[in-house]
């Protein structure tokens, strides 16, 4: 156990570092890189002085004269968390991230509690009543849920209910605290949008899962022996199928919540971690652009890592041999 | 092939067949020939267009009576969906064609999921209406008098039955054009996914060893890096046009199949067949695109048609927060134009967000009863 835990983080780090040379390279072959005078020429082109224009770029992620200066640069800026100076924001970009990340955050961990328990709800129910109606109900509802196109989704709901019926604001407004009944009313819409297609993934993810265990012997046994339906489900159906579940849930959940975010930041106007991206893209602001794809990466590699090893402890069958 | 072959055996071993020669002749049938010339002949148009031809203007305008307006404006793009079709036609619709056997068989599986007949039906309609439409209905073109007509079910007129923007785009024209874009992003990009995640899964899965380590590791590091952010960086820094984004949409998301491919490919490496060709002296390149591919074939098309519904959406979505190709009418693109007329024009943003809506809707449920019926083993 122990030497599985320790392959796996030395596994992570390397990965990370994989990715992050990736990320590099493909930054230094563009055309927007970070490269010497390139950068500095353009900087004097957009009205800025030179001395200064040379000033930022010193404080540039990944500043250099050769590739692997700006790649040394790069590697050790971002192990100490020197993430370079934003142009639109004018401060360093790990301030910009400080101070966005809790828009993000208020509204997708809602919406990961709620699609998670009804997702896994739902998808049970439909496996344990296979072809009933209630099931069919709940598969076309999955595949209107995953071809629903977000955006789409949140500007219909605003027409409908922010433009038409007036019932919620069309936009966020920063004017109410974190924790006020204002800011859970307007945020309900973008909750609602972001839960609809999570709901609708896991349900069928949990349904497929549960699936394979309704038939199985044992809940065959597990009901002969006379326990209640609802111990069957949980007991017998739910625990096995949830081992599996936990994969989904890091993997395509997050990527979906982050992406979903992402849009649905720019439609409703939250100031979170997405909008910060967007502006930062239209503004070509390299250092923000960089650390806003690197945030979710980062999330993403650690999600990967607790996943991993939270297997061990669900499932104690799990062979430790390779990885 | 390099079977010891003495002088004195020469004649009593049946090992020393010559392979090659096998898979050279074999191919020469007229079948084979007009898949070469059509295939061939795209591509040569191609290379020629983008070398001597003047991307700018039409090459000709045909304008008989104002109804069929031909004016093919070829780019990168508009090549490789020609070329993407022919391939279409020549593994999927001629395969189908020839073995009348198994496409009853496919089709009486296929038929159970009412839902994906349907789909099907949708989708050959969407399919012709992004070939044709464009040539036959027009392109949309800025036209300040017609300004925010609404469509023909809310008090609009029959010349403009989705209604029109507020430059006086007619929307039932984007929505063609945004079949184009969608019909050209979803079937370019599952080429691109069948071709690089058969190549990748099945070399992995044959060599086995260091190769299958390092490929499927790789696979492993892209599957980590969340494929909607991978994606915005790489058009962030190298995108700009369509033939682009749909090339990054391509290279990006093949990750997943491969993954299922390989597997896939390394319980067929197990199989009797294989050894039996490997004793009989059958090189690797036999291996591979004789056996190991036709075998894993439905799991490819399976996964790939899955994809499509998300290279649809990816394209849609970078369209829609203004970094797709700003010269292209994509569904994305008018969903956000009409975002800013939500008070006054709804029908701008709604209607190419059904169209949308309902073609991502169909290709999954197409897909989901293609694994159904082409791939017995999942489950």
């Amino acid at each position: 156990m122990k030497a599985y835990i320790a392959k796996r983080l030395a596994w992570t780090f390397f990965a990370t570092w994989v990715t992050l040379t990736i990320t590099f390279i493909l930054m230094d072959l563009s055309p927007i890189s970070a490269s010497g005078a390139e950068f500095v020429d353009q900087q004097v082109q957009a009205g800025m002085d030179a001395d200064e224009a040379r000033e930022l770029y010193e404080e540039q992620l990944g500043y250099g004269d050769t590739m692997w200066d700006r790649y040394v640069n790069f590697m050790v800026g971002l192990a100490t968390l020197d993430w370079g100076l934003s142009t639109t924001y004018n401060q360093p970009v790990v301030d910009v991230i400080a101070n966005s990340w809790i828009y993000s955050f208020q509204y997708v961990f809602p919406a990961t509690v709620i699609s998670v328990v009804l997702g896994f709800a739902i998808g049970l129910y439909s496996a344990t009543h296979q072809y009933t109606r209630e099931d069919y109900a709940a598969t076309l509802f999955a595949f209107t849920g995953i071809s629903l196109p977000n955006f789409w989704f949140a500007i219909m709901l605003i027409l409908i209910f922010g433009v038409y019926l007036g019932w919620f604001p069309i936009f966020y407004s920063t004017e109410h605290g974190l924790l006020s009944l204002e800011n859970a009313h307007q945020l309900v819409l973008p909750v609602v949008v972001l839960s609809t297609s999570a709901i609708a993934s896991e349900m069928r993810y949990a349904r497929a899962e549960s699936l394979e265990y309704v038939h199985a012997e044992f809940v065959k046994t597990a009901r002969a022996k006379g326990l209640s339906e609802g111990q069957v489900t949980v007991r017998h159906i739910f625990r096995p199928a949830m081992v599996p579940l936990i994969t989904i849930l890091v993997g395509d959940i997050l990527g979906l919540l982050f992406a979903g975010g992402y849009v649905i930041e720019v439609i409703f106007q939250i100031p979170g971690l997405g909008l910060v991206s967007y502006e930062a893209i239209i503004q070509q602001d390299m250092p923000l652009v960089l650390a806003t794809v690197l945030v979710p990466v980062f999330i993403a590699i650690i999600g990967n890592l607790i996943q991993d090893l939270c297997y061990t402890i669900l499932d104690p069958r799990i062979d430790f041999g390779d990885r | 092939m390099s079977t010891d072959t003495d002088s004195k055996h020469a004649d009593v071993t049946f090992e020393d067949i010559d392979w090659e020669e096998y898979d050279g002749a074999r191919e020469f049938t007229p079948l084979m020939l007009a898949k070469i010339l059509v295939l061939g002949g795209i591509t040569l148009a191609w290379v020629l267009d983008w070398q001597f031809g003047s991307h700018r203007d039409p090459l000709f305008t045909v304008d008989p009576a104002g109804i069929l307006e031909i004016a093919p404006n070829p780019g990168n793009v508009e090549w490789l969906f020609t070329l993407t079709i022919a391939v279409l036609f020549f593994y999927v619709v001629v395969p189908l064609y020839l073995n009348p056997r198994m496409t009853r068989h496919y089709w009486r599986e296929f038929k159970k999921n009412k839902a994906a007949v349907v789909s099907l039906v949708f989708l050959g309609f969407i399919f012709l209406l992004a070939v044709f439409g464009p040539f036959i209905f027009g392109r949309p073109e800025i036209d300040i008098t017609n300004a925010y007509q609404p469509p023909v079910f809310a008090g609009g007129t029959w010349a403009h039955p989705f209604g029109t923007m507020q430059s006086g785009e007619d929307v039932f024209q984007i929505v063609i054009i945004g079949a184009r874009v969608s019909m050209m992003v979803g079937l370019i990009g599952c080429l691109m996914i069948i071709v690089l995640a058969s190549a990748v899964g099945t070399t992995a899965a044959y060599f086995g060893g260091m190769v299958d380590e390092v490929l499927m590791r790789f696979v492993d590091i892209m599957l980590t890096f969340p494929t909607f952010f991978l994606i915005l960086y790489v058009v962030f820094l190298y995108g700009g046009d369509l033939f682009t984004i749909i090339l990054i949409l391509g290279l990006t998301t093949w990750t997943a199949t491969s993954r299922l491919v390989r597997s896939e490919a390394l319980q067929r490496n197990e199989e009797q067949y294989i050894d039996a060709a490997k004793n009989v002296g059958a090189g690797e390149r036999w291996i591979i695109t004789r056996h190991l591919v036709p075998n894993v074939s439905n799991t490819i098309i399976t996964a790939a048609t899955l994809v499509i519904p998300s290279l649809i959406l990816y394209e849609a979505v970078l369209a829609f927060l203004g970094f797709g190709d700003p010269n292209v009418w994509s569904w994305g693109r008018a969903i956000s134009v009409g975002r800013s007329d939500l008070q006054n024009a709804w029908w701008i943003a709604t209607m190419p967000g059904v169209f949308l809506f309902l073609t991502v809707l169909a290709f999954n449920f197409l897909g989901d009863a293609l694994r159904d019926a082409l791939d017995p083993r999942h489950e």
